[in-house]
């Protein structure tokens, strides 16, 4: 009683605000609060004792609970920002600066053809820093790994997504700069004066030495900070590079640092042989833009379209089938789908017809040396350090003519 | 919807099907259930029309369909039998589901798909009508009057059908259905909705007398020839020969009179070539068959090139703004501006008949290929269709996931036309006005106007390449899971994995594993789990496993013990 009489207390207390429960009620408590809770009757309620006697309501089958959630929840911007550890954050802002020095360099720019293909260069590789720098803060959710009926191999495949979308940048960025050249060209070949107009003084010796120090060392920092590029470099490996020190050895990586070095030497020449070199300069980095972006596309590519570019590609696939043939025990190999899902994960779904004479402990060996001969094939191998999981899905059929 | 959850999901096949036709789904695409892809198109529009005018006919139809469909699931691989079987009586449970799908017909009506039944009071008289379609008819048909008779025939052909190509995916099967098809189109122009067959499928009547014309010719080059062949490829293809052939004489015309603005116009042409070029090229690459490479074939390809599109639209809206930006700040003045003028009329001119080409075309694409997809996927396996009936239709947009690629480059013909406007009526307004900030500002404006045009492309295209299972077909796809573990025999199940094939139709693919409970055959519970997956639409690799085996990479993400209710006597 005393516990009611609180509430009663609080109630005359704040009276001064309207209160919206009516404490005075509870003097009916003092009565036994046995109320009509018994007293309903009728069937229109499952659970009551009359419903029980006939067969109105069933209940469904009682059904196992489902192996995967139907859909997890999709992080919006707020929860990200909430989810980021301190050093996701120190990266994000990181990502952040990359950005602001890609648009730096632009503005900077303005004066040199070469300097604008650097900023090209740079904004990509800004794109693809803060690509990386997404994935990791997405990492922290369960949507990104685990599995759901709606994202069957969770959202992993949006990075392949974005790297595809950063590829087609690559290439719109050659294209652009090609056809700055092309114009700048028909500008000076064509009528002097326009080119004169449009064109401003030649730009400072320090403004392009700080450009280049700039792209430099944004690219270093992204390179060792936030691992930038390092998954896609991954895929697509360029032969002639790959004897280069560590980062060197990354095209992307290489192909900036390269040119922002070369663009810090240009104010040392003359101004005849400054026009000339700024050109060719940008017409190389546009080349070389369009070449790696068709090189990435095609990487990504091939792994949207659900198919298997990687180590050894369809020969390394094709060798494996042909050992899974000759394993005893198999009469052959009725379909197979290798492909990749996303950097990390390959699925390799097989259907085999086996001998009739195969117990089931034999299966069961059967199918762990499948997948142990696949993941040690195709599997990026031991020492690379690049670990790609191969989900094998082995279904049997029991050989029919025999 | 609440009333599905209550209904007791036994194994029965009835049972699945009340329930799913319980969700919104609209009359034609269930409809699709039962027709079949094999029968001539003017049998079809029969259908179509059938449903519009004749409603006890039609429920005899549907209920053989239905009857001999579940029928035909049950014995899946007997073709003989199948063909032997009179139609039966329809039984009770399918008067219900019959009339449960009209009404939620009814009321859908905004759906494009349904067209056809709010367009029926339009068509006249029975008899005008009757007449129409006979002019219609395939020769094969020609003489079959009594509408019983069709359905018979038609219902045949449809087992056969679904049987062969629920196993083979070859090709060369959906070449030959194209041409079945090819008759429908030619008036399926005329009514606006029925461009539902149309589906890229078409094939003689539509061509153009320049195509038939040139065909020949193109035999000897098997590329050409396939790019001719087909309707999309062929549309790009005379685009961007007219887009290429329009760059030539502006390049030309530009050297020679020394004018920058058309030679840096036609160096953007050359730009437009090239994307038009890789749309090509996805849509050739889309016939391509199933290789060891490409495990799902390259239905991809399209969504692919639809993205990529989609993504250089941003970039060069972005890049527009950067430049107009650049412009106001600087206040460059535009020169020439009778030349500009004339330039730009010239591209109008030339991306207006682009757009007439595909615009018409995506149009009817748009419309046609949601119900090419139920279609085809209803020959296979017609619980499947309905499950993916609702992808068509819970989504209001549902359709616009068909052909992306289509989509891309009519995306990208638009924003050059909106290009060329923009810059015609800045020159207007320059010449009028003499202020320098016209031609940024409306530059700046038509930048926003092609982003926004493309996001809903890109994201459409995005959700698609990364293997997201559609809303309506996940709700299906959870209740046909639950039934995986109803199976007799199966314990449980473990990493479902399934994903939207866009090879042929829209069938599921996917893979599970299957724990079998000890004691039941692994073989024999593995074909159950198999049979009911396709039964209901899905074709899965399935591995088995014995109970207590654990030597799977599947256990690791499983639940370490398994509750014991669950396994189930037999």
């Amino acid at each position: 009683m005393s516990s009611e009489s609180e509430p009663l207390q609080n109630g005359s207390q704040g009276g001064a605000a309207p209160n919206p429960f009516n404490f005075q009620t509870q003097v009916i408590s003092t009565t036994p609060v046995k109320s009509n809770v018994g007293q309903r009757r009728g069937h229109r309620y499952k659970h009551s004792s009359v419903s029980a006697q006939h067969q109105i309501f069933q209940e469904p089958p009682p059904r196992p609970p489902p192996v995967l959630p139907a859909s997890l929840p999709t992080p919006t911007i707020k929860e990200a920002w909430k989810s980021l550890q301190r050093d996701q954050r120190m990266r994000l802002y990181w990502g952040m600066c990359h950005v602001a020095i890609a648009i730096f360099i632009f503005y900077r720019s303005g004066g040199s053809l070469a300097a604008m293909a650097l900023s090209h260069l740079v904004f990509f590789d800004a794109g693809s820093a803060a690509v990386c720098v997404v994935v990791d803060v997405l990492g922290n959710f369960e949507v990104w790994r685990r599995s759901s009926i709606r994202h069957p191999f969770g959202l992993e495949r949006a990075e392949i997504l974005a790297g595809f979308a950063m590829s087609i940048f690559l290439l719109f960025g050659g294209f652009d700069l090609l056809s700055h050249n092309l114009k700048h060209i028909l500008e000076s070949v064509g009528n002097h004066e326009a080119h004169h107009e449009h064109e401003h003084d030649r730009i400072s010796t320090g403004s392009l030495d700080l450009v280049s120090a700039a792209a430099i060392a944004s690219t270093l920092v992204s390179a060792y900070g936030l691992k930038n590029h390092a998954r896609i470099a991954k895929v697509m490996r360029v032969s002639y590079l790959s004897t280069l020190p560590s980062i060197l050895s990354n095209p992307f990586h290489f192909l900036t640092l390269f040119f922002s070095a070369l663009i810090s030497l240009l104010p040392l020449l003359s101004i005849s042989l400054y026009d000339w070199l700024d050109r060719l300069i940008c017409a190389v980095i546009s080349l070389a833009m369009f070449s790696l972006g068709m090189r990435v596309a095609v990487a990504q590519g091939l792994m949207l379209l659900m198919s298997y570019g990687g180590n050894k590609g369809d020969v390394g696939v094709t060798a494996v089938l042909r050992e899974i043939e000759s394993e005893s025990g198999i009469a052959r190999v009725d379909g197979a789908q290798f492909w990749q899902v996303h950097y990390g994960l390959c699925m390799a779904n097989l259907k085999v017809i086996i001998t009739n004479g195969l117990d089931e402990l034999a299966l069961g060996k059967l199918r762990n040396r499948i997948s142990a001969l696949i993941q040690n094939r195709l599997g990026e191998g031991y020492g690379t350090g690049g670990n790609v999981r191969w989900e094998v899905t082995l279904e049997t059929t029991v050989d029919a003519t025999i | 919807m609440a009333a599905s959850y209550s209904l007791p999901s036994s194994a029965l096949p009835h049972a699945h099907r009340v329930h799913t036709q319980s969700q919104p789904a609209s009359l034609n695409a269930w409809r699709m259930t039962v027709s079949s892809e094999s029968l001539p198109s003017a049998l079809e529009d029969d259908e179509d029309q059938g449903h519009d005018h004749d409603h006890d006919h039609d429920h005899d139809h549907d209920h053989d369909h239905n009857y001999d469909h579940s029928r035909s699931h049950s014995h899946s691989h007997l073709r003989s039998q199948a063909y032997s079987i009179p139609p039966p009586l329809p039984s009770p449970s399918h008067l219900h589901a019959h009339s449960f799908s009209f009404p939620r017909h009814g009321r859908s009506g905004s759906q494009t798909s349904n067209a056809s039944y709010t367009e029926k009071p339009s068509i006249g008289g029975t008899g005008s009508w009757s007449q129409a379609r006979r002019n219609r008819y395939t020769p094969e048909v020609i003489d079959e009057s009594a509408h019983d008779h069709d359905h018979d025939h038609d219902h045949n052909h449809d087992h056969s059908h679904s049987h062969s190509q629920s196993h083979s995916h070859s090709p060369a099967h959906s070449h030959s259905h194209s041409n079945g098809h090819s008759h429908d189109h030619s008036h399926s122009h005329h009514h606006g909705h029925d461009h539902t067959h149309e589906a890229g499928h078409d094939h003689s009547p539509k061509r153009s007398l320049f195509t038939r014309t040139i065909l020949p010719y193109t035999v000897g080059w098997p590329i050409l020839y396939s790019i001719i062949a087909e309707k999309d490829s062929r549309r790009i293809f005379y685009f961007m020969s007219l887009n290429f052939g329009f760059m030539i004489i502006q390049a030309f015309y530009g050297y020679v009179t020394d004018s920058l603005g058309l030679l840096s116009d036609s160096i953007h042409m050359f730009f437009d070539c090239v994307a038009l070029l890789v749309g090509l090229l996805a849509a050739v690459l889309s016939k391509w068959p199933k290789s060891q490479r490409f495990p799902y074939g390259f239905g991809k390809v399209e969504t692919l090139s639809g993205f990529a599109n989609g993504i250089l639209l941003m970039l060069l809206s972005v890049e527009i703004a950067f430049e107009a930006f650049e412009r106001l700040w600087e206040g460059t003045q535009t020169k020439r501006l009778g030349e500009l003028f004339v330039v730009s009329s010239l591209g109008l001119a030339v991306n207006l008949v682009g757009m007439m080409a595909f615009g018409h075309h995506h149009h009817g694409h748009d419309h046609g290929h949601g119900h090419s997809h139920g279609h085809s996927h209803g020959e296979k396996h017609d619980h499947g269709c309905s499950s993916h009936s609702d992808h068509n239709h819970n989504h209001g947009h549902g359709h616009d996931h068909d052909n992306e690629n289509m989509r891309g480059i009519y995306l990208h013909v638009l924003a050059d036309t909106l290009g060329s406007v923009s810059v015609i009526v800045s020159t207007v307004l320059t010449s009028f006005w003499g202020w320098a900030g016209w031609d940024p500002l409306a530059s700046c404006f038509i930048a926003g106007l092609i982003f926004l045009s493309a996001q809903p492309l890109v994201f459409s295209s995005a959700k698609r390449l990364l293997l997201t299972v559609p809303e309506g077909v996940e709700y299906n796809l959870r209740n046909i899971l639950a039934g995986i573990g109803q199976q007799r025999g199966v314990v449980s199940y473990a990493t479902p994995k399934f994903w939207m094939d866009d090879f042929g139709g829209n069938q599921l693919l996917g893979v599970v594993h299957v724990t079998v409970a000890r004691g039941a055959a692994l073989e024999e519970t593995k074909d159950r789990v198999r049979e009911y997956l396709l039964k209901e639409g899905i074709d899965a690799v399935i591995q088995v496993e014995r109970d207590g085996d654990n030597g799977c990479w599947c256990t690791r993400g499983r639940a370490p013990t398994n509750p014991p209710q669950m396994s189930k006597q037999f």
